[in-house]
C-alpha cells in the first residue's frame, strides 16, 4: 500500500522539483540590458505560453484518435490536456498584462497576438462548457472531438501572429530561423530550463488529471449500477387498518 | 512599483495559481476516491 502511495505522489514531488530548479536560475541570471529586471517575468510567461500550445496540440491529437478509433481513452487524454491548457492560457494572458503594464504602459493593448490569445482561451473554455452539456460519454467526446480538432487551427495562427503582422508583441524568442534572441548563456538557460519545467508540470498534471477522470468514470458507473428505488422515500405502504 | 515588485507579483500569480491549480486536482482525486469507498 505504502510503495503505491509513493507511486501516486511522484508527479507532485517532479513539479516542485523542477519548479524550484527554474526559479533559482530565473533568479540568479543576470538582469537585461534593455528590459532591467523585468525579464525575469519572460522565465514564466514564454513558458506558460509554450506550454498552451502544446497542451492544445495534445487535444488535438486526442479528438483525432477519438474520431479514428471510437476509443475514450484518447478522449480523456483530450479531455485533460484542454483543462490544464486553458489554465496555461490564462496564466500566459495574466503574466503578460503584468509584464505590459511597466513595460509598455498599458495592461492591454488589441495587439494581434494578445488578442488571438484571447480567442484561443475562450473558444477552449468553450470547449470544456460543451463537455457539460451531455453525461453521455460517448456523445459527449464525438462533439468535443470535433471542437478539438477545429480549435487547433488557432495555434500556428497565435503563433505566427507576429510575424505575419506589424504587432506591438515582440517576435518569438527560442523558436526562430536565424536562432535564439537571446545572447546572454545564462538567460538562455533559465529560459530553456523554464521551459523544461514547465514542460515537465504539464506531463505531472496530465497524469493526476487523468487519473481523477478514470475515477469520475469509475464513481459513475459505480452509481448507474446500483438499483434506485423508483420513487424514493415517497411511496409509503398503505394503512388498511390493521394497526388500529 | 519598482521592476523587482512587478517581478514579484508575477512570480506570486503563477506559482501561487499553479499551487492551487494542482491542489484543486488533488482534493478532487482525494474527495472522488473517498466517494467510492477506495484507500489512499
Amino acid at each position: 500500500m505504502q510503495a503505491q502511495t509513493r507511486n501516486r505522489q511522484w508527479p507532485w514531488v517532479a513539479i516542485v522539483l523542477s519548479l524550484a530548479v527554474a526559479f533559482t536560475l530565473s533568479m540568479v541570471s543576470p538582469a537585461d540590458s534593455v528590459q532591467g529586471d523585468l525579464v525575469r517575468i519572460m522565465y514564466v510567461h514564454v513558458p506558460a505560453a509554450w506550454l498552451a500550445y502544446l497542451a492544445f496540440f495534445v487535444t488535438f491529437v486526442g479528438s483525432v484518435g477519438y474520431l479514428i478509433t471510437k476509443d475514450l481513452r484518447w478522449d480523456r487524454i483530450a479531455a485533460a490536456s484542454a483543462e490544464i491548457g486553458v489554465y496555461f492560457t490564462g496564466l500566459a494572458i495574466a503574466l503578460g498584462m503584468i509584464w505590459a503594464k511597466p513595460t509598455w504602459g498599458v495592461w492591454w493593448t488589441w495587439d494581434a497576438r494578445l488578442t488571438l490569445t484571447a480567442i484561443m482561451f475562450f473558444v477552449y473554455l468553450g470547449y470544456l462548457a460543451l463537455r457539460r452539456t451531455t453525461d453521455d460519454p460517448v456523445v459527449r467526446a464525438g462533439r468535443s472531438s470535433v471542437l478539438g480538432v477545429l480549435g487547433a487551427l488557432q495555434i500556428p495562427l497565435v503563433h505566427f501572429s507576429v510575424v505575419w503582422w506589424r504587432t506591438l508583441h515582440q517576435p518569438p524568442s527560442l523558436v526562430r530561423p536565424d536562432g535564439p534572441a537571446i545572447q546572454d548563456p545564462l538567460m538562455l538557460t533559465a529560459l530553456t530550463v523554464g521551459v523544461l519545467a514547465f514542460t515537465v508540470v504539464y506531463g505531472s498534471l496530465m497524469v493526476k488529471r487523468i487519473e481523477l477522470i478514470k475515477l469520475d468514470d469509475r464513481k459513475v458507473a459505480i452509481e448507474q449500477s446500483i438499483e434506485r428505488p423508483v420513487a424514493g422515500e415517497a411511496v409509503t405502504v398503505p394503512d388498511l387498518g390493521a394497526s388500529s | 512599483m519598482s521592476d523587482w515588485g512587478w517581478v514579484a507579483f508575477a512570480y506570486a500569480v503563477a506559482y501561487g495559481s499553479l499551487g492551487v491549480f494542482a491542489g484543486s486536482i488533488a482534493v478532487r482525486i482525494r474527495n472522488t476516491r473517498r466517494s467510492i469507498g477506495e484507500t489512499e
